[in-house]
């Protein structure tokens, strides 16, 4: 019990604390605007923008701790990827596939300068290009690197190579943030080999890496000798924040000018910045679709009935949007229509209709017993495991949701929570019922989705191999990577991509989004069509 | 005294040698494969003959044994080998991230000291008066409020309304404030109970009522002799919480973004980056062992009675 004088000792307290958020509350708007002016005087012509980790040692032939966005800003790729996976020239001006489909001719822009002054020809890109190859066990989850048989240069300003075998997505493929860049002759180490670092990070791209400091900031500055158009920015400083509230704070306090990517902040902090209005905030075109994959090798999960149902049972629309806030968008397709050769998916839409989903799970043999919630098929519940990644609370939100709403068919989700890798691991080795994904989405699908739902190891081909039409599906997915024929590609992705659908082991969930969110000084924001690379083409900052 | 110093530091040896051990077992124990996690690290699709020659590059098909000794001689040389995913050597690494995370924990440490000293004093003397009153709910609320909170209030308040401090980075002593705070505040709130209870045990004692009837004067009994008296369990308590103050670091580190060796430990878990994993265990286990070291040593100034009974005992 305590003593008067303590409970008074206690009022006190309390009341000091009280006064004390009070007045520095009421500070707010002061500061608010004090720290805008601060704002404006110090970045008339530099964007701040923060990244959880540190840029890496910007080397563009190496991953992991190397970041995709900075390295796209130093360096560049012969095609560009652009909206709607359109490719276009880039530091290829042009290029030609010989009738077989093995040979690819890059004429190269003449124009281009290293940062240093050295210059770009066809010399340097082989360089690249066989340091790449010496390496590639690295770089073999790229389809085209093993195929690679031989690259050559033509002339100053012309380089070849051929491949072992036709394979159509090698252009796209080129477009990727990495391996394929240039790195300038002083770039490189001596022995010429890449794979241990380089010397200096030289690229031919608008932006130079001025200064770094591990783990704290990077800056970079605008390339004054760049071949294309110029960004209107003079430097872009990449602060190191690895924590998501620490960035919110730091952008409300004024010393982040943007704030762009997946996760990078909670969905519940961008909302609210929004609602403030203080701010502009955008949200990308689809980058990739979030999925749950069904194993087919589960007894249960082996009849599409059972698939379907579950399907039907799912409220996406709502799920979708209570879970991520509209952040992403309700998913009917495996790759969304605005990716190359996905727009024309012939598969039923599977709209929300419970009756529809008991009605299936009946016909296939799963009754509810008198007097229980959960269904039964010759005295064996239906039961489903979920495995779900316990880091990303999207997933963990989603999975609790399917279960209550599963409950409502009499189906019994359980629901584990894994690591991360022991997700990956389990996935391709087959030991799970049910699953999240997500698609790696632009630049690399479709090709490289069907590529891994038809490889080994991955999970996807050992998930679906109770499909009745595998096998003419695998063939497919070999075809397709290697026809030349333009409409053919276009008839076996439609076929492939609606079977795969149609079967209904792979769930399209939701649309992912990039998100962004500026200070108002900021203009002409727009979002790379890459999802991999950076978004400060054309970026403005001032009045 | 010498030779009970000596003596001291061979007890280091041995606990070293069973750090060592059980870090080694540790990651031999562990589900990953350090010869996978590398090619992993590495962008590799791992086949079975890779993993093969990776495990031998490694020294992973030798004897436990053999592996053992050969990283205990390795250690002894600072050389705690290369990381998977920069492929630089750990501990260049490592130490140019450390003077970051020693910046932080020594400004830490002296706020707690400067704070929990007077405090704590002036409430076991003052006992159930305001200052009492004021430390106990300091600490309670330093016990109890998570410090990555505890972080996020301070730069909610004195960053982004009060604008008086940076939210993020280092380099000026602005940015060492609200971190060192941070990180202080557990510190100061045991400090300071400790040494509290410590003053009202040792204000009990025979010795003050001698020193009050041979008329010392109020201040010298408490500044000569309590004081002295009573701060020995609080600088054992600060030997132990080196180490800890290293490890809070790690949360600190992340919400003010401070640029040391926790953060660097902490993308290394994500990484699986087993050998930067390994050298921070050790390191950890050796700033507890010399933390302890060093706080025995100083306590042995303090009181003498330390090195007298040690004496007793041979």
């Amino acid at each position: 019990m305590l003593h008067t004088k303590n409970k008074k000792l206690v009022l006190l307290i309390f009341i000091i604390f009280l006064t004390v958020s009070t007045v520095l509350i009421g500070c707010t708007s002061e500061s608010v605007e004090k720290s805008e002016a601060d704002a404006a005087t110090e970045s008339s012509d530099m964007i701040t923008f923060s990244w959880p980790r540190d840029v890496g040692e910007m080397n563009p032939h190496a991953y992991n701790p190397s970041q995709m966005f900075a390295q796209s800003m130093v360096y560049e790729p012969l095609v560009s990827y652009e909206e709607g996976g359109e490719l276009k020239p880039h530091l290829a001006e042009s290029w030609e596939v010989s009738d077989d489909g093995k040979a690819y001719i890059f004429h190269l822009r003449q124009d281009v300068k290293f940062s240093d002054g050295s210059s770009f020809n066809a010399e340097i890109v082989k360089k690249n290009f066989d340091t790449i190859l010496d390496n590639g066990d690295r770089h073999s989850w790229l389809g085209v690197i093993p195929l690679i048989d031989q690259t050559e240069v033509v002339d100053e300003y012309t380089f070849k190579f051929t491949l072992n075998e036709p394979y159509y997505p090698t252009i796209q493929e080129l477009a990727n943030v990495r391996p394929v860049r240039f790195l300038g002759e002083a770039g490189f180490p001596e022995d010429g080999d890449t794979s241990e670092g380089v010397e200096q990070p030289i690229g031919t791209g608008p932006w130079v890496l001025e200064e770094h400091k591990a783990d704290q900031y990077a800056t970079f500055k605008r390339n004054e000798n760049y071949w294309g158009e110029h960004p209107s920015v003079e430097q872009i400083k990449v602060n190191v924040i690895p924590d998501a509230e620490t960035r919110v704070l730091a952008f409300e306090k004024g010393e982040l000018d943007v704030i762009f990517g997946e996760g990078v902040i909670n969905i519940d902090a961008f909302n609210q910045l929004k609602s403030t209005g203080s701010y502009e905030t955008s949200i990308s075109e689809p980058v990739a679709t979030r999925i749950l994959v069904m194993n087919t090798n589960e007894e249960t999960l082996s009849d599409i009935e059972v698939r379907q149902a579950l399907h039907y049972a799912f409220n996406k629309q709502e799920i979708v949007e209570s879970v991520t806030s509209n952040l992403e968008e309700k998913a009917d397709n495996i790759l969304s229509p605005n990716f190359p050769y996905a727009s024309n998916v012939e598969a039923t839409t599977i709209d929300y209709d419970v009756n529809k989903a008991e009605q299936l799970l009946d016909d296939a043999g799963w009754k509810m017993p008198e007097g229980k919630d959960i269904r039964e098929k010759d005295g064996k519940p239906l039961e489903i495991e979920l495995m779900y990644n316990s880091a990303e609370s999207i997933q963990k939100i989603m999975a609790e949701a399917l279960q209550s709403e599963w409950a409502k068919i009499g189906v019994k989700l359980n629901i584990d929570g894994v690591e991360l890798p022991t997700q990956v691991e389990r996935f391709s080795n087959n030991e799970f019922e049910m699953n999240f994904y997500s698609t790696s989405g632009a630049p690399y699908d479709p090709h490289y989705f069907i590529n891994i739902v038809a490889t080994e190891g991955f999970g996807f081909r050992e998930a679906i191999s109770s499909y009745p039409n595998k096998d003419e599906l695998l063939s497919q997915i070999a075809t397709v990577q290697q026809t030349t024929d333009e409409n053919e590609r276009q008839e076996l992705y439609t076929s492939i991509l609606s079977s795969l659908q149609e079967q209904g082991a792979i769930v399209p969930i939701s649309y992912i989004r990039q998100i962004a969110i500026y200070q108002k000084d900021v203009s002409n924001f727009s979002f790379p069509a890459n999802r991999d690379a950076h978004p400060f083409t054309g970026i403005n900052i001032g009045e | 005294m010498g030779t009970y110093i000596i003596k001291r530091m061979m007890t280091i040896i041995p606990i070293f040698l069973i750090a060592i051990l059980i870090t080694f077992g540790m990651i031999h124990l562990s589900p990953v494969d350090p010869a996978e996690a590398y090619l992993a690290a590495a962008n590799i699709q791992p086949t079975a003959e890779m993993l093969a020659q990776k495990r031998q590059e490694f020294g992973l098909d030798q004897p436990l044994l053999v592996q053992y000794v050969n990283a205990v001689i390795q250690i002894s040389k600072f050389d705690f080998g290369v990381s998977y995913v920069t492929n630089k050597p750990v501990w260049e690494e490592v130490s140019s991230r450390l003077p970051a995370t020693i910046e932080l924990t020594l400004a830490s440490l002296v706020i707690a000291i400067v704070v929990s000293i007077p405090l704590g004093f002036l409430a076991g003397v003052r006992k159930n008066k305001g200052i009492d009153h004021f430390s106990r709910f300091l600490s309670f609320f330093g016990a109890s409020i998570p410090s990555f909170w505890f972080g996020y209030l301070l730069i909610f308040f004195f960053s982004v309304k009060l604008d008086l401090f940076p939210v993020e980075g280092i380099g000026t002593w602005k940015h060492l404030v609200l971190p060192a705070i941070t990180l202080a505040l557990p510190l100061i709130a045991l400090y300071t109970r400790l040494l509290r209870a410590s003053v009202l045990e040792n204000l009990q004692e025979p010795y003050v009522l001698f020193a009050r009837t041979r008329g010392i004067h109020e201040k010298n009994i408490m500044a000569k002799h309590v004081l002295r008296s009573a701060i020995s369990p609080m600088i054992t308590g600060l030997g132990m919480n080196l180490g800890k103050l290293m490890t809070g670091a790690i949360i600190v580190e992340a919400v003010f973004s401070w640029p040391g060796f926790g953060r660097y430990f902490i993308e290394a878990i994500f990484n699986r980056d087993v050998p930067v994993i390994q050298c921070y265990v050790l390191l950890a286990a050796g700033l507890f062992l010399i933390s302890n070291l060093i706080v025995d040593i100083i306590q042995m100034y303090i009181d003498p009675r330390i090195s007298r009974e040690g004496r007793q005992f041979q």
